[in-house]
């Protein structure tokens, strides 16, 4: 309970500060809306059911991109930590495409992937792969050589291994990764709505922004993936703690 | 063992003309070299000497983890294999996996071979028993003391009721005394149920204690330089102290230890075997 207060009284002093800004500069409403006026504008946007629409797409992207990237990133990155020789023919291609900038390839998956939500979560479950793979990798690495071997003498399979020993002791570095990969699963929800789709929050910023020069309605729509981030990065933190209970 | 009424549980462990050889041919480090043992099935055999005599190297042939460069180890007469079911191995560390309990710690082995659940959970709290953990069952290895989990790592070495089991020095790191009440209470579990046991140590008291026959190894390559026979009656207390057979026997595998010892600090091109 005293956690939540904290985070209400940070949130109360955010807004006061926001409302001080906007006071104090006198910002015309398309640069600088108030807190009260985009308030007013998402309970309006709320209402007439549109802020709904465009979240509910925007949400199916993210949870089917994470879930996607997500384990092909822990399966790739665990081949990675135990083969030297995987490590060394996929690293470079994982690096590459990590390194091209996500809103470059975006357009390129989104005709690969036919253009619909499939392309989206293609595009959603790559930005989530990289930090997720990596950790696996690093973490799986990391295994007390001395339990291997006292695992080895056990007669234990490779795959007893990794399911009773590497992967549970690489938990806590994974989970470092999810934690960034959940955070870029919103990002890249959004950049694939832009290289292409009618629908979803990333949309709905386009057309505030350039369309409507509704600037508050823009603002609910960042405040939205703001929450949907805290959100999912909580979920993460919370399975994290049941998992790792030590 | 013709003192022993009980059935021969154990099995015999053959080391003829074993020699380990680590990295390099010609540039690698030589661990052991002509190492010849036989051991009994059923005995208690303790194996002594200074550090890097490649005791623990011994242990881990037998165990099946390493393979000889040279020579042949046999357990039975067949080569050791990891999981096989015939060789329990406690190390020198407890080596629990820190996110289970002490009981499925100790169960891991019959997990790994497949045994249903409630079966290896009633196996496990029984060796637990055994080993007198029986309160510790839920606990984590980082809320046990040295000694408890070295117990429960016992315990773990002992649940697939193996023939032969291999102690790599598991009670160094404890102090004297909890390591007394550990041998009296190691060989009454031998005494209880005899199967081959080879203990690896540095404590002279504590082979004499426990061992039928006590062999001392020569660092450098490891070699076996004497076995001393340890012809005391059973059980034997752990205060061996005031017995003049035990101080016979005890000086002669000081004796001989220090010969080894000797041999280590000769200057390496005087020193037997060397190139």
């Amino acid at each position: 309970m005293r956690r939540v207060g904290t985070a209400a009284l940070s949130l109360l002093a955010f807004g006061v500060a926001w409302k001080l800004v906007t006071v104090i500069g006198d910002y015309p409403e398309f640069i600088l809306p108030a807190p009260e006026v985009v308030a007013e504008r998402a309970w309006r946007a709320i209402g007439s059911g549109i802020l709904g629409e465009h979240t509910a797409v925007t949400l199916l992207e993210i949870v089917l991109g994470f879930a996607v990237g997500a384990t092909t990133a822990v399966a790739i990155g665990t081949a990675l930590g135990k083969s030297v020789l995987i490590e060394r023919v996929l690293s470079p291609y994982i690096v590459a495409a990590q390194a091209i900038p996500i809103l470059a390839l975006a357009p390129l998956l989104d005709i690969w992937f036919g253009g619909g939500l499939l392309a989206r979560v293609a595009i959603c479950a790559l930005i989530v792969f990289f930090p997720i793979a990596i950790s696996t990798m690093v973490g799986i690495r990391s295994t007390d050589p001395l339990l291997a071997e006292m695992l080895r003498s056990l007669g234990a399979t490779d795959p007893q291994r990794t399911r009773l020993l590497e992967i549970p002791s690489a938990l806590p570095v994974i989970f470092g990764g999810l934690r960034v990969g959940v955070t870029l699963a919103v990002i890249g929800a959004v950049v694939a709505e832009w290289a292409g789709a009618s629908v979803g929050l990333g949309v709905l910023i386009n057309i505030a922004n350039q369309g409507l020069f509704d600037t508050p309605l823009m603002f609910v729509a960042l405040a939205t993936l703001a929450i949907i981030g805290l959100t999912f990065y909580g979920l993460v933190v919370l399975v994290e703690r049941r998992l790792i209970s030590q | 063992m013709s003192s022993q009424t009980t059935l021969r549980t154990g099995l015999d462990v053959a080391i003829r003309d074993v020699g380990v050889r680590f990295g390099a041919p010609g540039a690698g480090v030589e661990a052991l070299a002509g190492c010849d043992l036989e051991i009994d099935g059923g005995s208690f055999t303790v194996i002594i000497g200074p550090n890097g005599c490649g005791k623990s190297t011994l242990l881990r042939l037998i165990a099946g983890l390493l393979v000889p460069t040279s020579g042949r180890v046999t357990v039975d007469g067949g080569v050791p294999r990891p999981g096989d079911g015939r060789v329990g191995l406690a190390f020198q560390q407890p080596r629990l996996i820190p996110w289970r309990s002490t009981l499925d710690n100790v169960a891991l082995p019959l997990e790994l071979a497949g045994v249903a659940p409630a079966e290896r959970g009633a196996r496990a709290s029984e060796a637990l028993d055994r080993v007198g953990l029986h309160d510790a069952a839920a606990l984590r290895p980082r809320e046990l003391s040295g000694g408890m989990a070295q117990r429960a790592a016992l315990a773990r070495a002992l649940i697939g009721d193996p023939p032969v089991l291999l102690l790599d020095e598991p009670f160094s790191a404890l102090d004297a005394l909890t390591r007394e009440t550990f041998d009296e209470e190691l060989q009454h579990l031998w005494l209880e149920r005899p199967r081959t046991v080879i203990l690896v140590t540095h404590s002279v008291s504590e082979a004499v204690t426990l061992a039928d026959r006590v062999v001392v190894m020569t660092p450098r390559p490891g070699r076996m330089a004497r076995s001393v026979q340890i012809d005391l009656p059973r059980p034997r207390p752990t205060e061996l102290i005031g017995d003049r057979r035990a101080a016979e026997l005890a000086a002669e595998v000081r004796a001989s230890l220090s010969a080894s010892r000797a041999l280590e600090l000769r200057p390496w091109s005087e020193q037997e075997g060397a190139a």
